[in-house]
Order: structure tokens, then sequence, then C-alpha cells
């Protein structure tokens, strides 16, 4: 479920996150669905961001496999604030009046202390924007 | 007005104080003040992590494992030498 990198991200820095087991199940399941849903690759980064978030964001994006097609959602919460990516093959499913609704909405849950709620909403607002994947 | 006895202080003391005393230990047990989770304004001291569905295929890694080197010569020779920069859209918000 979580991507090993330089960051140090192991399974156990996800069991130590701020995420329970449930909030776990529910993340990774409401990923699953958004990509099969929209053939899109969605991903979740929870943490520091590099200086500015917009670049360090985008440079997270483009460590993806297949940079095009993924939308990244970067949560910094100490800095509180949030960074949607979306590639330029997501970017035609995807506008940027569409990203900005969800970002609003996470915002909000964020706001209130709901870190996972806001994600699984996000991604699901997010996946219904994007429309159905046609193959 | 007799003097209250024993079976009659359990009930109007004894009973009140144990009631009392389970919703503390119910309360404190759960341990909602020390639970691991984020504040809004309190310090967040958590490693990143980064979720995908398929992270074998689709995350940070596999590229880098299906670009070898020789795959690698191959695109800088063809005059590719600046790495490709996609053009990203997206938002921003703060909370």
């Amino acid at each position: 479920m979580t991507a090993g990198d330089h960051y140090a991200v192991s399974s156990a820095a996800v069991l130590d996150g701020p995420f329970t087991t449930r909030q776990l199940l529910r993340l990774d399941d409401a990923l699953r669905k958004a990509d099969e849903n929209s053939g899109l690759t969605f991903s979740t980064y929870v943490g520091e961001v590099e200086e500015p978030m917009r670049e360090g964001a985008e440079r997270l994006h483009a460590r993806l496999a297949h940079p095009a097609e993924s939308v990244l959602i970067a949560v910094d919460p100490a800095r509180r604030q949030l960074e949607i990516v979306t590639g330029s093959q997501a970017r035609k499913r995807l506008s940027d009046r569409d990203c900005k609704l969800a970002a609003l909405s996470m915002a909000a849950s964020f706001g209130g202390g709901d870190l996972a709620g806001g994600l699984v909403s996000g991604l699901a607002q997010l996946t219904g924007l994007a429309g159905k994947h046609n193959l | 007005m007799s003097t209250p006895d024993l079976s009659d202080l359990l009930i109007y003391a004894g009973i009140p104080l144990a009631v009392i005393g389970i919703i503390f230990a119910l309360v404190y047990a759960a341990g909602g003040r020390n639970a691991k989770r984020y504040r809004p304004g309190r310090p967040y001291e958590f490693a990143p992590v980064w979720f995908l569905a398929r992270p074998e295929s689709d995350g940070p890694e596999a590229q880098h494992a299906a670009l070898d080197a020789a795959a690698r010569a191959e695109l800088t020779a063809a005059g590719d030498v600046a790495p490709v920069v996609d053009v990203t859209g997206g938002a921003s918000d703060r909370w």
C-alpha cells in the first residue's frame, strides 16, 4: 500500500502514522476504487513536502512511474497546506476548477482534524469529476 | 429520623461513586488524550507516507527500475538531454 522511497517510508512508519488501521483500510479502498473507475493513478502523500510547496509536490509527482496519467494529493499537515498535482493527460479529465473544488472540501475536513476522512472524500470527489474510464 | 445504616449508604453514596469511577475509567482507558492523530495547530511529528493502490507498478520506484542504464543512454543519445518536464495542473488550498 505504501511506496518505499528515500523518505524512509515503511510499513512501520505507516502504522506509527496518524491513521488508525480502519482509516488505512478505507484509504486503500478509496484509492483502489479511484484507480479502477477513472483509469488514472491516484496517490496521496501525507507529510513534509520540500519548500516551496507547489514545486515540492510537482517533484514528488514527477517521481511516479506514469506522471502524465497520475494525480497526486500532497498534504503537509505541519504547514496546513495541500496541493493537488495532475499530469498532462490527467489534466484533460480533471480541470483545475475540479481540483480546486476537491481541495476546498478536503481543506474543510483537514481543518477539523480529519485527515483520513478528508482524503477519502477528496478522492471520491475527484473520481466522480474525472468520469468513467473509456477503454 | 434515624441514623443511616450501611445498606442505605451503599445505595445512595456507593452506587453514584461507582458510576463516576466507571465513567472516568472508560474515558482514560481509551487513551483519547494521547492517541496518535493529527490536531490542527499542534506539531505534526509523523514520518511522511505515500499511498498508492499499486505501488509496485505505479510507485516512485517502478519507473527507475524499468528504465535501465541502456535505455537511459539511448534516450540521452537521441538528444533528449533535459528531463521531460510534464505540464501539470491542479490546485492548492490552506486550512
